[in-house]
């Protein structure tokens, strides 16, 4: 009889003892709406930056338990999930979209959590209007600034034409951001053109942009359109110089051009994976050789999740266990000069800017590859 | 299908159209409105979040099923309508007016615009009127983007949560009572228009229109009020989800959700203001349960997580399949039926 009380006493004892060292984290992502195919790579570099860390010690003991959710780009679903993160006590977010972490700022503050997205929204990076959202990631502002000072500091003619998509993410980065920048930086800005997401077609937009003849075009798009623009620019033999912003290009592309892809230059504040120089790529594929064996590629937006859920958690590992919110936002506002293993430039928040990154490199595609050929480029 | 008592007579047309049919009708519909108050004092956060994206729904569906249950027009508009009621209501909250104001402005501007994109009405029937709403569809989607003064374009507007009267209404249990007294209300204004003399036009014109214009029923003014109505309904729905989340972006209003609106109200029951009602819960309801399933489930399978993802999309297909398969009249028959039954029970026949 003592015996069994002797034991029950202890399991009682250790229960929550095994219960005390767990910190909830939710991921919120995209892997069956349309941005699937980028959200689903981006979600197993979360997943894996998760396992890292529990397998490496967890933060500073404390094991952390991912709560992973599915949206379907619904910003409704989106709510509702972050409805029950909230009831079940998550200490920090790392989410997606633009629409749906926009609808959820003044949550977020209110509750004070601090959420990581993926989006690179202009509402999201001023800290007043914001104060607990940050990104790992330069904007799409940022990555026009760079590919136009790449232009005013390399072109001769120094004209630059915008190709892009009627949309808000098409739109974004060049009105009136690109526009402006333009003009200050001195770069003649001769045509824009409109080209569909899903076009199968650009001879006649670039048939008029032929006759503004300019030195260099900024595509903002994705895959499909950016390989429709060089397949067709390569049948009209168009001279122009195409940078693409970062989800324009990547293996993907190659694959859908061949070797019209050849000299694409590419703005990316992430490095790729045949940047083999880079330490943060020869850890992840240490890193996947242990965990997926059977991988031997990925995209760089499991990169870009792996690199923002790094610094998600080691800024709550720099915490020491003491996960309020309010705490936690000193801790993401004094981190300087953060180190990311070369994975982006490297990240400071400070408690005017939660914008972690605004330097970073143009990539161009040499032989089916995609190879870094500036250092880091800031955007100030 | 209507059962009522047996001795319930009736001597007159308007006890015919009477809201409450019978005295155990009336304790009904009030026993629910002392629930509804009541409800928010006893649920956690999480299901009074629920309720709210009910109500925000059911006046939209009781909106739309005015035009295409009632009416007969179909219309893939009522998502970019939602959206001009939530950006008007932004815009004028910005000017510094109060949401109780800016609320039924926001309608009234939306109803206005609805009715200008329902003057093609007039000629298209079916499906080709289908095709003229989806384009104002996006041709609302297209104008707001530029818009930018008013709207912000891409990034859109951020506003204040409703005040009143000095009281924020910052979380789900204070706008609990905003959404539940606006969905109430509409959904009675509703229900009356169904009674009236517009009501009995909009049915007429939905069975016969060349049998309606001849009986001296003007098509296109009652076409044309019925956008107005219904685009009125979205306007609120639209401007009450702007006061929800305050930030209002184009992204929340695509082709999706006219879709789903128009999903409720096939799924509720075309032509009732309950069916309406029942589709919305039901539509809202789902993916939660989904999820809930997926929650539970994931206990004892950890990938359940991912199928119950894709499932989401496919269960919200299947159902709609189903229910024009199988229950044609959606939900609000099987309530019917349902109420027959227990009318009845336990001796029928």
């Amino acid at each position: 009889m003592k015996k069994i009380l002797v034991l029950v006493l202890g399991l009682l004892l250790a229960a929550p003892l095994a219960f005390a060292g767990t910190v909830k984290i939710a991921a919120l992502i995209d892997e069956s709406g349309p941005t699937g195919d980028v959200g689903k790579p981006y979600g197993e570099g979360i997943k894996d930056a998760v396992q890292w860390f529990n397998d490496n010690g967890g933060l500073n003991g404390d094991k952390i338990d991912l709560i992973y959710e599915d949206y379907a780009y619904k910003v409704p679903q989106a709510i509702s999930a972050y409805k029950r993160f909230n009831r079940e006590k998550v200490v920090a977010i790392h989410g997606w979209g633009t629409g749906d972490t926009e609808a959820m700022v003044k949550f977020i503050s209110k509750d004070k959590i601090p959420y990581f997205s993926a989006s690179y929204s202009q509402h999201l990076t001023d800290p007043a209007k914001a104060p607990y959202n940050f990104l790992v990631g330069p904007t799409y502002g940022d990555q026009t600034t760079v590919a136009l000072k790449y232009v005013k500091d390399n072109g001769k003619a120094r004209t630059v034409a915008f190709l892009y998509n009627d949309s808000g993410f098409g739109r974004a980065p060049f009105f009136p951001h690109g526009e402006d920048k333009a003009k200050e930086l001195g770069v003649k800005l001769v045509d824009t053109e409109v080209v569909g997401l899903k076009d199968l077609d650009a001879t006649s937009q670039l048939l008029n942009m032929k006759k503004a003849n300019p030195e260099f075009a900024l595509i903002q798009q994705t895959y499909m359109a950016t390989s429709t623009i060089l397949k067709d620019s390569a049948k009209l033999g168009l001279p122009t110089q195409y940078i693409g912003l970062n989800w324009t290009f990547g293996k993907k592309l190659v694959e859908l051009v061949g070797k019209d892809a050849e000299g694409f230059m590419g703005t990316s504040g992430f490095a790729f994976w045949d940047n083999d120089e880079i330490e943060g790529i020869k850890f992840l594929k240490e890193l996947n050789k242990k965990y997926h064996p059977e991988l031997t590629f990925r995209p760089v937006n499991y990169v870009q999740g792996f690199s923002s859920m790094y610094v998600l958690l080691s800024g709550m590992k720099m915490a020491n266990k003491n996960y309020d919110g309010e705490n936690l936002k000193k801790i993401y506002e004094g981190m300087k000069n953060f180190d990311t293993m070369g994975l982006t430039a490297p990240v400071t928040f400070t408690p005017e800017s939660h914008k972690g990154v605004s330097a970073l490199k143009i990539y161009k595609i040499e032989n089916g590859n995609v190879k870094p050929m500036t250092e880091f480029i800031s955007a100030q | 299908m209507n059962y009522t008592n047996c001795g319930n007579f009736k001597s007159d047309y308007s006890k015919d159209t009477a809201l409450f049919q019978t005295g155990f009708s009336r304790l009904c519909i009030y026993s629910l409105l002392i629930a509804l108050v009541v409800m928010p004092f006893v649920l956690d956060s999480y299901f009074i979040y629920i309720a709210n994206m009910i109500f925000i729904a059911v006046i939209g569906a009781v909106g739309l099923n005015i035009l295409t249950g009632f009416t007969g027009l179909i219309s893939l508009g009522q998502g970019a309508f939602m959206a001009v009621g939530a950006f008007s209501a932004g815009y004028l909250s910005l000017q510094g007016m109060p949401f109780y104001l800016t609320i039924p402005l926001a309608g009234i501007i939306t109803a206005v615009v609805g009715a200008f994109f329902g003057i093609p009405s007039l000629r298209l029937k079916g499906l080709y009127l289908s095709i003229a709403t989806l384009a104002a569809q996006f041709i609302i989607e297209f104008i707001i983007i530029r818009a930018e003064p008013i709207t912000g374009g891409v990034i859109g507007l951020s506003i204040n949560y409703a005040n009143f009267f000095g009281v924020e209404l910052d979380d789900d249990f204070k706008f609990y009572f905003l959404a539940m007294i606006l969905a109430v209300s509409m959904t009675m204004a509703a229900t009356n228009i169904t009674r009236s003399k517009i009501g009995r036009a909009f049915l007429s014109i939905r069975d016969n229109y060349i049998a309606a214009e001849a009986m001296g029923i003007g098509l296109f003014r009652y076409k044309l009020m019925a956008f107005a109505i219904s685009s009125f309904y979205a306007g609120v729905a639209g401007a009450l989800w702007a006061y929800y989340t305050t930030i209002i972006t184009v992204e929340n209003f695509t082709i999706m959700v006219s879709i789903q609106y128009l999903s409720m109200v096939i799924i509720g029951g075309l032509g009732s203001v309950l069916g309406g009602i029942f589709g919305a819960t039901f539509l809202i309801l789902l993916p939660e349960a989904l999820q809930f399933i997926s929650d539970f489930g994931s206990n004892y399978y950890p990938a359940i997580t991912q199928i119950v993802g894709s499932l989401k999309e496919m269960a919200f297909g299947l159902v709609i399949i189903l229910f024009l398969l199988f229950e044609p009249e959606g939900l609000v028959r099987r309530w019917k039926l349902t109420k027959a039954y227990w009318k009845l029970w336990p001796f029928s026949y």
